[in-house]
């Protein structure tokens, strides 16, 4: 600053003019700028391998706290419209006997075993008698892993108090959820959907249509409905409907058209109510490819099941420990004491739901029928009744139902809200998104770090041609006139990387065919062997010698492969939580450590740990790798062609550059 | 630098012509899948003014006799009105042949233009430049889309062509009728009327006065003047009254049509209050002509390179962006190796760039289909895509400045006073 005409210059510049003197002193600014700008960056490139290690520490210490009890929150209502078990229920015992005359007539339908035809036109005739308009839908699915055909019963209660633009559906499969619907029959979700069905059309008071739904099978009959409820009547979606016929072609679905159609599905709730009583009611909500439901409805769903029904409400069959003994696990390796202090207990609960949450997350399938609703933007759970011998029955399940269709019933506008990121770690405790996706971002960060380190470090080389003897002593004076500049070989790598996501794409392609299905035990390893060997083949060949004085392939491969995945990572944290932090494991250290060395013998070694990391599951995981396949051609869950395309390629590139 | 003085000769590098057809044919097959019908009413691809089914809707209207600007959907130019009426096909496959064709030339263009900028016949290059362009996913989606906004960049990238090759008034003449499709692209009058006076070499590594005097661009400012006015009139006799102005210009300036795209515009219109409005339409609008003088003057030496910056403030800043407006600026990197060596952090600007562009669809994704984002998620990757736009305008303008000083020398920094 000059000495300006100190007359003029107000007193408060002064004062400031007097800080600045202080802070800037006489020495010339720019000067100092660029030194306070150098030492910044020395300070963090001189930690960098600290900052590195932190990051991975914090961010995987911090995935292993997502259960610990004092971490989240309470769950609560966010929609104040919803206004959970603020009515009075109507429905009585009358009721549920009329739901046991449905179950002794589907016991005699189970007995006389009814083909999916005649069972879902006399489920239509049921629903004709009650005065309601019904029909059914038959379908038939045919993927390269399996075939099967069904037929869907469903019935429409008009709402009598709108004109029918927004529809509940409630639904009931025909297989239970158990064993993954290998056969028990939802027998008692079916009567009470027929109950409900003569119970709800009695009253006026409902502004939006209810639609119920016996669907066949476990999922298919649903995604057969759904599919073409959407693809034929909901107009809103036009981008979807013009997509419809051609996804019909590949998944292999040929469903009769809806006969019946009504609104815009806002929510939805799946009966799974398969023994004779139950003792909790559990809540199972993930959806297709990772989408979760408004939590508004868990909550409500929660609410109304302890305060109006008086039914213990539990997530997926997992009974909480801290209130019924039974349920207390013995861990052979944790002594008793340990288990009996409050924390561990809850944690260990806690830890049993989240990761019971990731596993139905990770993959996409999501956790049951209710899951095919969130393609279609539709928040759905199933209400699970957990086998038992006591105490509930119809009477406790019919009135959580009326009273959960009541508040449903309330909503002017779908559940929205940003309400759709969380973790619950029980029935009424839960993390918002704040307090999980750093985690995993932390880990993508660090990666990045390293990517980017690795880049700039290929960018320099140690100069050798001065003898060993100046260079020491000029180490000490002047470090970086040894250090010079090499040119990248940057289009080469992305060649590679492309090259490797095509063969991703090309692995996809001959996994998902009928004959490899068909012959999988014995073609995956064939699979396995020829898809990790074919870089080993190419890698054989002879090829140009690269340029001299520039940085070798192999680190700036690694370097941008890093960059990748890190990208890969953080993106996917907002679709699929979970899937991130699984990627997290074999993709987060496992690609920082790669590196070439001297000796042959450990650059194979090292690329085998790659390709087993990435290709194993065709070994290891062959039925999963099967179920995956089956999903995304007849669910589109894209689990799949992501592992093929994007997780095998990640992989192959460190391995590649291991042994380039 | 180094290529300007490989002496071309036709043998030694592959035939661009065999190639670059190659190239064309690929992109043609890819635009005849039914890929178009998916992507056709992508925001991220195409906005109000520049869709395909908008323009088709006007085509409707006008063959029935119904003025198609008296509603609120087509904002198309009458120039593009009256040449799909008579003389271009409006069926889809057809049109995707057009766009393939519209990019080849667009393409063609660009490698002209490099070879003008080196002042040779033929370059190893000219294959990687044509590629460059044409297989540009931001180039390249847009066009399978259908959007004009890939026709404005074809006339654009013509316009600069003519430019270099001193050819004034073709050039002047496509610049007025790009500006007539989209009036933001009014921008590049200055730098290419510097253009037509002086040469497109690159000077950039010798900062000088202009040396021509600017008097010179007055009477190429009146042609171009000319052609705006005749082609005014054109659309007026076309939409047979002056209204097609406000629904065409008129919406550039005052963006009644909020829908999301990738600018920075539309989210903040929607939450403002209407008697704000008008202000912050002026400066968002002033604030996209702002830049011209100072780049103009700054890179007088080299008017192609402020053609080149102010492309990436026009993508970065422009209402109505789609994806192709950052494509052509970030695609026209290519000819420009010479700034290469100076470039400051060219992998933040890529890795920003790969955020981008899958946070992009990935937001859109979960805000219009899933349900579970909202518009501030979506707006938020827009930001994103700003800020790599900002980083790699950033990475032209420094290197630009810096290449007049030279190589970086240990232990010396440069620093503006």
């Amino acid at each position: 600053m000059d000495n300006t005409n100190v007359e003029t210059v107000p007193k408060l510049k002064r004062v400031l003019q007097k800080f600045q003197k202080i802070f800037r002193s006489d020495a010339n600014i720019h000067e100092k700028r660029i030194q306070r700008r150098l030492k910044l960056v020395n300070l963090i490139t001189r930690r960098l391998k600290a900052i590195k290690i932190i990051l991975f520490v914090v961010g995987y210490l911090w995935m292993v706290l997502i259960p610990f009890p004092h971490l989240g929150r309470g769950t609560y209502i966010d929609e104040n419209a919803l206004q959970p078990g603020q009515v009075n229920t109507q429905w009585n015992w009358g009721d549920v006997h009329v739901a046991d005359r449905y179950l002794e007539q589907l016991e005699h339908v189970r007995d006389a075993n009814y083909t999916s035809e005649q069972r879902a036109t006399w489920l239509r005739e049921e629903f004709g008698k009650l005065g309601l308009s019904a029909s059914t839908q038959s379908y038939g699915f045919s993927t390269s892993t399996s075939n099967s055909t069904g037929t869907n019963a469903y019935a429409i209660i008009a709402s009598p108090r709108h004109s029918g633009a927004e529809a509940i559906v409630i639904s009931a499969s025909w297989l239970s959820r158990i064993d993954e619907g290998k056969g028990t029959i939802n027998i008692r979700g079916v009567s009470t959907i027929l109950a409900l069905a003569g119970f709800l059309k009695r009253y006026s008071y409902w502004g939006k249509d209810i639609i119920l739904v016996i669907s066949d099978d476990y999922l298919e009959g649903m995604q057969a409905w759904l599919g073409e409820y959407h693809g034929v009547s909901q107009s809103g979606k036009s981008v979807r409907s013009t997509q419809e016929p051609k996804a019909d072609l590949t998944t292999g679905l040929n469903a009769e058209p809806l006969k019946l159609a009504s609104g815009v599905i806002w929510t939805a709730l799946n009966i799974d109510y398969p023994g004779h009583s139950f003792s909790h009611l559990g809540v199972f909500f993930e959806g297709l490819n990772g989408r979760l439901p408004n939590q508004d409805l868990i909550n409500s769903v929660e609410r109304i099941a302890r305060w109006s029904a008086r039914v213990p409400v539990i997530l997926y069959d997992h009974l909480d420990p801290r209130e019924d003994a039974p349920a207390n696990v013995v861990f052979s390796w944790m002594p008793k004491t340990l288990y009996e202090i409050a924390d561990v207990k809850s944690y260990l609960y806690q830890a049993r739901n989240v990761i019971r949450n990731v596993g139905y997350q990770y993959n996409g399938r999501g956790s049951g029928v209710h899951g095919l609703f969130h393609q279609f933007r539709i928040d759905a759970i199933t209400l699970f009744a957990v086998p038992a011998t006591g105490p509930h029955g119809f009477h406790a399940i019919g009135s959580l139902i009326e009273s959960t269709l009541r508040t449903m019933n309330n909503l002017l506008e779908r559940l929205h809200a940003s309400f759709f990121f969380y973790i619950l770690t029980g029935p009424q405790r839960f993390l918002k998104i704040g307090l999980f996706l750093p985690s995993a971002i932390l880990i993508s960060v660090a990666m990045m770090f390293h990517g980017l380190s690795t880049w700039v470090d290929a960018a320099w080389v140690q100069e050798d041609t001065d003898n060993e003897v100046s260079e020491k002593a000029a180490s000490t004076t002047n470090k970086s006139t040894k250090w010079r500049q090499r040119p990248r070989p940057v289009i080469k790598v992305l060649c590679i990387m492309a090259v490797t996501h095509i063969f991703g794409l090309v692995l996809f392609t001959v996994i998902s065919r009928p004959l490899f299905i068909s012959n999988y035990q014995v073609l995956s390893p064939i699979t396995f062997v020829v898809f990790s060997g074919i870089p080993l083949v190419i890698r054989l060949i002879p090829q140009p010698a690269p340029p001299t004085g520039a940085a070798p392939a192999s680190s700036v491969l690694k370097a941008l492969n890093l960059c990748f995945a890190s990208t890969v990572i953080s993106i996917i944290t907002v679709l699929n939580f979970s899937l991130a932090a699984s990627l997290t494991i074999p993709l987060g250290v496992p690609l920082v450590a790669s590196s070439t060395s001297s000796s042959i013998l450990l650059r194979l070694l090292k690329y085998t740990v790659y390709a087993l990391l990435g290709l194993g599951w065709l070994i290891f995981a062959q039925d999963e790798m099967v179920k995956s396949i089956w999903y995304w051609e007849s669910l589109r869950v894209w689990f799949a062609p992501f592992i093929c395309i994007v997780y095998v390629p990640l992989l192959l590139q460190a391995g590649i550059s291991c042994i380039l | 630098m180094s290529l300007t003085s490989k002496i071309p000769s036709t043998p030694e590098y592959p035939s661009f012509a065999s190639i670059f057809l190659i190239l064309i044919a690929a992109r043609l097959w890819v635009s005849l899948t039914d890929l178009s019908d998916i992507l056709k009413h992508d925001q991220q691809l195409s906005s109000p003014l520049t869709s395909f089914s908008q323009l088709k809707e006007g085509i409707f209207l006008f063959n029935h006799d119904i003025d198609p600007y008296s509603g609120g959907s087509f904002r198309h130019s009458p120039l593009l009105l009256s040449f799909f009426v008579t003389a271009l096909p409006s069926s889809r496959k057809l049109a995707s042949v057009l766009w393939t064709c519209s990019d080849a030339v667009g393409a063609w263009a660009l490698v002209r233009i490099w070879r003008a900028r080196q002042n040779v016949r033929q370059s190893p290059r000219d294959v990687l430049v044509a590629a460059s362009y044409l297989f540009n996913p931001y180039i390249f989606l847009p066009s399978l889309a259908l959007s004009t906004s890939s026709l404005e960049n074809t006339l654009l990238l013509l316009s600069i062509m003519f430019a270099c090759k001193g050819k004034a008034s073709a050039s002047l003449f496509l610049l007025s009728s790009v500006i007539h499709l989209s009036l933001s692209s009014a921008i590049m009058l200055l730098p290419i009327l510097l253009l037509l006076i002086t040469d497109p070499h690159s000077h950039i590594a010798s900062p000088k006065p202009l040396s021509t005097p600017l008097k010179k661009a007055i009477p190429l400012f009146g042609e171009f003047v000319a052609y705006m006015v005749a082609l005014t009139l054109t659309s007026t006799l076309v939409a047979g009254s002056w209204s097609w102005i406000p629904q065409t210009w008129g919406a550039t300036l005052t963006l009644p049509d909020l829908t999301p795209n990738t600018g920075l515009w539309w989210y903040f219109f929607t939450e403002m209050f209407d008697h704000f409005r008008p202000f912050f339409l002026m400066v968002f609008t002033v604030h996209l002509f702002i830049y011209v003088v100072p780049v103009c003057l700054k890179f007088q030496h080299d008017p192609l390179y402020a053609v080149f910056i102010l492309l990436g403030i026009l993508g970065t800043f422009k209402p109505y962006t789609t994806l192709s407006d950052p494509g052509l600026f970030l695609t026209m990197f290519a000819i420009f190796p010479e700034i290469y060596p100076y470039m400051r952090y060219p992998i933040v600007t890529v890795l920003l760039h790969l955020h981008a562009s899958l946070l992009m669809p990935l937001f859109h994704h979960l805000w219009l289909s899933q349900g579970t984002g909202n518009a501030n998620f979506f707006y938020a990757s827009t930001l994103v895509f700003a800020c790599a736009n900002g980083a790699a305008l950033v990475d032209c303008i420094w290197p630009g400045l810096m290449i007049a000083i030279g190589p970086r020398v240990e232990g010396y920094s440069i620093v503006q006073e």
